[in-house]
């Protein structure tokens, strides 16, 4: 009965748009952190450089993954009433919002693009990002939201 | 049950997400875009307010507008300005040989690299500010005439160059100093074109990168050495210090060995050098840093220590740290020395020419002139004018008082910008236009049109 209400709107031959796109955002936002984390023990104007590229990536990318994930929100009642959809869809927008200040932060010229407020930032957007990814997790293995019927 | 808790949940992330947003807006709006009064910058002891940080830095380019009919740029009481050549390939810099003759040299900065998403976004809102014409990458003579006061012959006198910017005549020897190299150019009196391939002196730090690529060019009053400014490599080191190596200095190439040696560094972009002919000490103009605030941090005119260092990267106007630089160096921090004369910040100072002509009236005599490129991370505008500095005894004695204006109208919209200055033959200031791609001549009103230069 669930499965043919849990359906998802945006899908190519029926497999969900979605989730084809967030592992690009996640790891680019993950690889940001990581970059960070070096630059701030060494800084080496070299990994900012690459923070902010990852960061800019994640941005488009993330981007891409909202309207696909938005349109199976909007287009499903039945997905918007689970437990896991409110906090999974918040959870990202503030994660997308917080990489955007975190590019203009990352933007700066010199030690003060990263440290602190952008690897502040860049620790801040990983760890929502497990909990919205744990959300979304929920969402697909335990309510089995955009299964193929 | 479970809808109860899904929405005392979905409650407590949204107010986690206001006060986010709120907190966004915060920061957004703390920023105060707006500079003070200029006048509390200039002089020997500028005011410093405290550095800000931004998500967006204030960007405030002024738009290109034309000059109307019959409209030129503003001068004082007593003194005109013409156009002495106009239709200019994005001319830089000015230089007056001995024989009445007139250097301009028409360039601009190589390709800049795109090294972060940034430099995307800053070339295109700068590319608002400045002028369309490519730079010409050559030497363009003009040689004055009776009369009229435009001039009788106007030839391409060197061209296919690298970005060229100084230029120093040493007896028989005209140095270029292109952004990458100092050539060196055989050159015989009242000769209009060279076209004998040049001979390379020394390198100069150039590309990749090449952020500040113009070199200025001084020959020593006794010709055995060429002073030569090389402009840091970033704003603030963002590009790694690696990239600093030998810039943000002034050097020392030994005529005729090419030879160098650091005569003095921390000087973030140092052009214009020039001699005072009182104390006979070499001065030059400075650009600072950028994106600490619009009042910070102050360009300046200052007289060069033989090995002494002006704080660039880590510190400004003495021990000023600036905290964008890591790992710091308290060791030059505790060398570094303040300049001597500050020129308000963001104004861009790209020329400067310390009269020792007669045309212009006494008050004039031994003061220095400096060009203001204008400003474009700073509300309201700043520069876009050519300023008098008072001097006395080999020191600047007063406050910077306006010169030329006018680059600007009423809706401050540019109509030119100045760059280099020289002083020619005959005491008229010259002043190369990068925007109006013309060269201005400022003279005494009283005074004779330039005479013939000799054959």
């Amino acid at each position: 009965m669930r499965e043919n209400n849990l359906s998802s709107t945006a899908k190519i031959g029926g497999h969900p748009i979605h989730p084809m796109l967030v592992p690009f955002p996640i790891a680019f936002f993950v690889g940001a952190f990581v970059t960070d984390l070096i630059y701030w023990r060494a800084p080496d104007a070299m990994w900012e450089t690459f923070s902010v590229w990852l960061i800019t990536a994640g941005l488009v990318m993330a981007g891409f993954a909202a309207i696909a994930g938005l349109i199976d929100f909007v287009g499903n009642r039945a997905i918007r009433a689970l437990k896991p959809a409110w906090p999974h869809v918040l959870g990202n927008v503030l994660a997308l919002l917080l990489s955007l200040i975190n590019v203009f932060v990352h933007s700066r010229d010199g030690y003060t693009a990263v440290v602190p407020t952008g690897l502040i930032l860049s620790g801040l957007v990983v760890a929502i990002l497990l909990f919205t990814g744990w959300m979304g997790g929920e969402m697909v293995y335990r309510h089995r939201v955009g299964g193929v019927n | 049950m479970r809808i109860l808790r899904t929405s005392r949940q979905s409650r407590h992330t949204s107010r986690l997400f206001i006060l986010c947003a709120v907190i966004c807006c915060l920061g957004l709006a703390g920023c105060d875009d707006n500079g003070g009064d200029p006048k509390q910058q200039i002089g020997a002891n500028p005011v410093l307010p405290e550095p800000q940080q931004y998500l967006l830095p204030p960007m405030h380019i002024a738009r290109v507008a034309q000059w109307g009919k019959d409209e030129m740029p503003t001068v004082p009481q007593g003194m005109q300005i013409h156009a002495l050549a106009t239709g200019l390939e994005h001319p830089r810099s000015v230089y007056a040989l001995p024989n009445g003759d007139v250097l301009v040299v028409e360039a601009d900065g190589p390709k800049a690299p795109i090294n972060r998403p940034k430099d995307l976004i800053m070339g295109w809102v700068q590319s608002f500010g400045g002028s369309k014409v490519e730079g010409g990458n050559r030497i363009t003579l003009l040689r004055a005439a009776d009369g009229d006061g435009k001039p009788a012959i106007r030839s391409v006198f060197l061209e296919n160059l690298n970005s060229p910017f100084g230029v120093a005549l040493v007896g028989q020897d005209l140095y270029v100093a292109n952004t990458d190299a100092i050539i060196r150019y055989p050159y015989t009196d009242g000769e209009t074109t060279i076209t004998a391939k040049g001979t390379k002196l020394t390198d100069l730090p150039g590309g990749p990168i090449d952020h500040h690529w113009t070199k200025s060019l001084l020959a020593s009053p006794d010709g055995s050495k060429l002073y030569v400014g090389v402009g840091s490599n970033s704003n603030i080191t963002e590009n790694g210090i690696q990239a600093e190596y030998e810039r943000a200095a002034i050097w020392e190439v030994d005529r005729m060995s090419g030879a160098h040696r650091i005569f003095a560094s921390g000087l973030r972009n140092p052009t214009a050098l020039q001699w005072e002919p009182e104390s006979g000490k070499l001065w030059a103009v400075a650009n600072e840093r950028d994106e600490l605030g619009p009042d910070l941090v102050p360009d300046y005119l200052t007289s060069v220590k033989d090995g002494a260092f002006y704080g660039w990267p880590y510190s400004y106007y003495g021990q000023h740290l600036d905290p964008r630089v890591e790992p710091q160096r308290p060791d030059l921090v505790a060398k570094a020395i303040a300049p001597d004369y500050a020129l308000s910040s963001h104004v861009a100072p790209l020329g400067l020419a310390i009269y020792t002509g007669a045309d212009l009236p006494a008050s004039f005599h031994g003061g220095a002139f400096v060009s203001e490129h204008g400003s474009w991370d700073r509300n309201p505008l700043n520069g876009y004018k050519v300023v008098f500095v008072p001097f006395k005894d080999g020191k600047p004695s007063g406050a910077a008082e306006d010169f030329v204006t006018g680059f600007l109208n009423a809706d401050n919209q540019a109509r030119g910008r100045p760059v280099g200055l020289a002083v020619d033959r005959t005491g008229g200031l010259l002043i190369a236009d990068d925007l109006g791609n013309t060269v201005w001549r400022v003279s005494s009103l009283h005074a004779a049109p330039a005479p013939k230069a000799n054959p």
